[in-house]
């Protein structure tokens, strides 16, 4: 039995009178790669964004490691720290490089010296392939070396574990595949995930477990065969067969 | 000619004084506008409510006249720092430019939006190291052509301390026509020397701030 990284018990989220996100536990081990998938609104995002404690979550708890992040004397930047985060819009800093992207946590952050956060920050690189291009600004850089960019600035830290949202969905088509070839390394190196994301073939060839999230709620989880296969809940039956079809359109 | 170069010398003794009191007033500016434009930003209720009213009072009096309540009306309880016309003047120009620039930095912070505050924080950035890491040197770069117009009218508005008794170029162009009964020539000068303080340094920041823009995509 390996041990838990992350885990999250009852997660509630309410806005107001919009339940975002409702009743959501959740358990992911270490090395393990889950991908939450389901309709636009369904509250992936607002989930994702809880459990990086990005916004606070209304009820429930959150475990990174045992330790409570949801406890009300925690220091959020602390534990932030030991969380990746990987945007849909990417939101890379723009006024820095490439290489300052992926320094700059490291240096204030971790404290790390000025050297052993360059060291550190183009190893990062290296494992997204893109050390080549330390010195370009994101706005020189197409989406999808941005995206790797992000990738390596979330990588950089070394977190627990690095949690995706969409990563990308806000990309063109050709642009996706460079991207999913970096998680695909990642994932061979063993690096916990848990990422939100419709890339099918790409889900089927990673994914431990898949999950399917509506209106808040985790409707099913299971691994990918059965989501290709049979899914039990109609509507994820539905929302599979639509992906599908969508996929070979393309 | 030779006339013209002297004046030229004599109106320059006064150069440092102008360009020390704009210049210093200048960065009392940067060092009050960029917290305030926070806190109106970030700040709580009462804080905004607060740089509101500091923004309002500060721009809303003319300049000269907060000079001189500076130097007589409040210099008279409080010798000092009011009784140095420098002082004073790089007070009551640096209170104004604060409120100024406090307004175009809250543009630019603005500008940058909050996704940038978002992705700091998600790196384990405090909200602080946020604000000085990643969200000032972003403003910087879009506060430009505004901070650019704001140096221009320190060094302008700096002439105003001839009123209180600076050795500023002003107090000099006005010595020689004193002196000379030349009634045109020492203004002329004195004219041209403060569009050369003005106009170089503004196109400069303007021209250096849209370049940056345009190589980061802003």
């Amino acid at each position: 039995m390996k041990d838990t990284i992350m885990a999250c018990q009852n997660l509630w989220k309410v806005y107001g009178k919009i339940v975002a996100v409702k009743d959501v536990s959740l358990r992911i081990s270490e090395g393990e790669i889950k991908l939450i998938f389901g309709p636009s609104g369904s509250g992936k995002s607002t989930f994702l964004r809880c459990l990086a404690m990005l916004t606070p979550p209304t009820k429930g708890d959150i475990f990174l490691k045992g330790d409570r992040l949801t406890r009300s004397d925690v220091d959020l930047n602390k534990a932030r720290a030991r969380i990746g985060f990987v945007f849909q819009h990417i939101w890379l800093f723009r006024h820095l490089n490439a290489l300052g992207n992926v320094e700059l946590a490291l240096r204030r952050v971790m404290k790390l010296t000025k050297d052993e956060a360059r060291e550190r920050a183009m190893q990062a690189l290296r494992e997204v392939k893109m050390e080549d291009w330390a010195s370009h600004y994101p706005a020189q850089l197409s989406g999808g070396q941005q995206q790797r960019i992000g990738i390596a600035r979330a990588l950089a830290r070394k977190p627990d574990i690095i949690l995706l949202d969409e990563p990308t969905s806000a990309l063109d088509p050709e642009l996706t595949g460079e991207v999913i070839d970096t998680l695909r390394d990642l994932a061979k190196k063993g690096i916990t995930m848990l990422i939100v994301s419709h890339e099918m073939p790409f889900a089927r060839e990673v994914a431990e477990e898949m999950i399917f999230f509506d209106e808040g709620m985790i409707v099913e989880t299971g691994p990918p065969e059965r989501f290709f296969t049979n899914p039990d809940s109609e509507r994820a039956k539905r929302f599979m067969a639509r992906l599908i079809k969508r996929t070979r359109r393309d | 000619m030779d006339a013209i170069v002297e004046q030229l010398l004599l109106i320059l003794r006064g150069l440092t004084t102008t360009l020390f009191i704009s210049v210093l007033s200048f960065l009392v500016g940067l060092g009050l506008g960029i917290p305030l434009a926070f806190m109106r930003v970030y700040g709580s209720r009462p804080l905004q409510v607060f740089v509101d009213l500091f923004e309002k009072v500060f721009r809303g009096i003319p300049e000269l006249v907060l000079m001189l309540l500076f130097f007589f009306g409040v210099g008279f309880y409080l010798r000092f720092p009011f009784k140095s016309a420098f002082i004073t003047a790089v007070f009551a120009l640096g209170m104004r430019s604060a409120a100024n620039q406090s307004q175009i930095f809250r543009g630019a912070i603005r500008g940058i939006g909050e996704e940038q505050f978002v992705a700091a924080r998600s790196l384990g950035l405090s909200r602080l190291k946020s604000i000085v890491y990643v969200l000032i040197p972003q403003a910087f770069i879009f506060s430009t052509p505004g901070m650019g117009s704001e140096y221009a009218l320190l060094i302008k508005d700096s002439s105003y301390v001839w009123v209180i008794g600076a050795a500023d170029m002003l107090e000099y162009a006005d010595r020689i026509r004193k002196a000379t009964n030349d009634l045109v020539t020492p203004y002329v000068i004195a004219a041209f020397l403060y569009i050369l303080l003005t106009f170089p340094i503004a196109t400069w920041l303007d021209t250096w701030g849209s370049r940056r823009k345009r190589k980061l995509g802003l």
